[in-house]
């Protein structure tokens, strides 16, 4: 993990096995499976739900400020606390959550590299169904970075003056056009497409098949050179409904370290409903 | 036991052996070089619980209980990661031995195999593992069984029949000389699909070792399928019984063909084959076209019945006039 711009965001499954024990690391797994967790999670573990617990009950919105808090706190998290992050996908609802504490401001937040399928294919790492013993804090959050979260306004702006990289994660066949969403999905938008100048790289071309990230070199290789993002320049990412681009956010960010990457939340299902903007197939 | 009088003391004596073998008939009007080839289709859904799993699922069954992680006083149930058939197997031949049984099912299989396997005694886990294609281990219905089995060993054994010898032990010791006898060493064509490649694996083994020149013709359905049971070959990776050195060919086939086809074994042969059934039909019409001799064996692994509401999806016509009209 070494040559990552910051490896610091990244541990191993040993690091975590050798942490379990440590009252400083706060593990918490989120999967797109939600009956996954309770099947078995890595000792200690809290398990956050993200249709339920990681978004607003009634509008469409992230959690507030005060809801993370509250998580956090239910959670036994103190703000001087590592928090690592894991889950199923490869990391994709945990870098989500990842981006969510970011956004508010919690210091030190770290993937656990290849996510609960490598932990769960290593012979050495146990797993477990009982609830983790928490003592609940009382969470004060320390700030926040909203610098992180691309609303529609800046997804206008660079539609204008085009002095941005706009990487659309998801699959070929929603970036043109073909499908709006995968099948089964609920999320979806009024139209298919994507937004003009965008860049495609479907979020799991950064994962190995292990589960854990590619080497900076390979990420450079697809999101730099045969996809074309200038590094010089700010980066949107955006997906669906905002979860697969906080992964590609966190690879943007973290890994290769550019400037000024955002994670567009509204995504697909904001842009792709919007009346009379343009779209590219 | 008295396979020519047919009467069992128990459902287990009619699984298939040697003496007692899976019927092998004759494909006549949809054999496209009859001049030259004979073409034979292995009703695998004769099986006592319906399909080919009948196989994978007893050896698999057999291998928990001799290495003592089944049995009475285990305290143990099965849990397994299935798209239907191994689990109706596994469900039922489970229910016969008094073990509980958990299936782990992806959500695109199809209503009738879920119901069915709860008919079987199972209790159900669905997973929605197709919501976005990811490298490697993204499979969720194996993922999840998985940590079933390592989180709570002391309730389930996995006999995952992805990994698991067994499987590929059952077709060695079963379907290969099934298939050889049936023949009299006259195969010179196998016709099957990919899925755990348990079949293949021991079926090539067997049949390579009695006759290097035998073809293994694997048919597989084309990226973004909903042909249950079978992968794409992009998904073979997955099991870890798959042996590339025993497949000659690989045929990748629009998976659309695997619905029409099956239908028109229905209606031109009267074999009530399902998709997966068609699909290899389809490949094996191909490689008959260009080879024009030879013995071949289609498997073909189950019927048509559990299949109605995936076939009505691919070809809607199927469910014109079923209503009363006005």
């Amino acid at each position: 993990m070494a040559d990552y711009a910051h490896p610091e965001v990244l541990v191993s499954t040993d690091w975590v096995k050798e942490h379990l024990d440590d009252p400083k690391v706060k593990l918490i797994e989120i999967d797109v499976d939600t009956q996954a967790y309770a099947a078995g999670h890595v000792p200690g573990a809290v398990g956050w739900n993200w249709q339920t617990q990681l978004q607003d009950a009634v509008r469409r919105d992230i959690l507030s400020r005060e809801e993370l808090e509250r998580l956090l706190g239910e959670a036994g998290v103190s703000p001087e606390d590592t928090v690592v992050l894991y889950g199923d996908n490869n990391n994709w609802f945990a870098a989500y959550g990842f981006w969510l504490l970011k956004l508010y401001g919690h210091p030190d937040v770290r993937l656990m590299d290849g996510g609960r399928v490598k932990w769960l294919n290593e012979d050495d790492k146990e797993l477990t169904p009982e609830p983790p013993r928490v003592t609940p804090t009382s969470y004060e959050s320390q700030g926040n970075s909203p610098e992180l979260r691309a609303k529609l306004e800046d997804v206008r702006r660079v539609l204008v003056e085009h002095d941005q990289n706009l990487v659309d994660v998801r699959s070929p066949d929603e970036f043109t056009g073909k499908i709006i969403a995968p099948p089964g999905l609920p999320e979806t938008a009024q139209r298919a497409g994507h937004i003009p100048g965008a860049k495609n790289v479907p979020w799991s071309t950064a994962v190995a098949p292990d589960g854990t990230f590619k080497s900076t070199a390979e990420l450079e290789r697809i999101y730099l050179q045969e996809a074309g993002v200038d590094p010089d320049r700010p980066t949107i990412a955006y997906c669906r409904i905002g979860e697969r681009s906080s992964h590609t956010w966190f690879v943007l960010k973290y890994l290769l370290g550019l400037d000024q990457v955002r994670n567009y939340d509204g995504s697909w299902t904001e842009y792709g409903n919007l009346i009379g903007m343009p779209i590219e197939r | 036991m008295d396979h020519r009088a047919r009467v069992y003391d128990s459902i287990l004596e009619l699984l298939p052996s040697e003496e007692n073998p899976t019927p092998m008939v004759r494909v006549n009007r949809m054999n496209p070089a009859p001049e030259g080839f004979t073409l034979y289709a292995k009703l695998e859904w004769l099986n006592p619980f319906g399909s080919v799993k009948d196989r994978a699922a007893w050896a698999l069954l057999r291998d928990l209980e001799e290495s003592g992680k089944l049995g009475p006083g285990s305290g143990r149930g099965i849990v397994e990661p299935t798209s239907g058939n191994t689990g109706i197997s596994l469900a039922t031949l489970a229910s016969l031995r008094g073990y509980p049984m958990l299936a782990v099912v992806p959500n695109r299989v199809p209503l009738e195999k879920k119901v069915l396997l709860k008919i079987a005694g199972a209790e159900l886990e669905v997973v929605n593992d197709e919501l976005c294609p990811s490298p490697g281990m993204g499979d969720g219905s194996i993922n999840l069984a998985k940590t079933y089995a390592k989180a709570q060993s002391e309730r389930w054994a996995m006999p995952n029949q992805y990994e698991n010898e067994a499987n590929v032990r059952a077709h060695l010791e079963s379907t290969g000389p099934e298939i050889w006898r049936q023949t009299g060493g006259a195969i010179t064509h196998v016709f099957l699909s990919l899925g755990t490649c348990g079949t293949a694996t021991g079926l090539g083994r067997f049949l390579k070792a009695k006759k290097p020149g035998v073809k293994m013709v694997a048919v597989q359905p084309t990226e973004g399928h909903d042909v249950p049971g079978l992968r794409n070959v992009g998904q073979l990776e997955v099991s870890k019984l798959f042996d590339p050195s025993l497949i000659d060919e690989i045929l990748e086939i629009d998976y659309e063909l695997a619905y029409t086809r099956a239908v028109e074994l229905c209606r031109t042969e009267g074999l009530l084959a399902g998709p997966s059934s068609g699909l290899i039909y389809e490949g094996a019409r191909r490689v008959i076209e260009r080879d024009r001799e030879g013995v071949g064996v289609m498997i073909f692994p189950d019927d048509v019945f559990k299949y109605t509401s995936n076939l009505v999806k691919h070809l809607p016509a199927l469910a014109q006039g079923v209503e009363p009209e006005g």
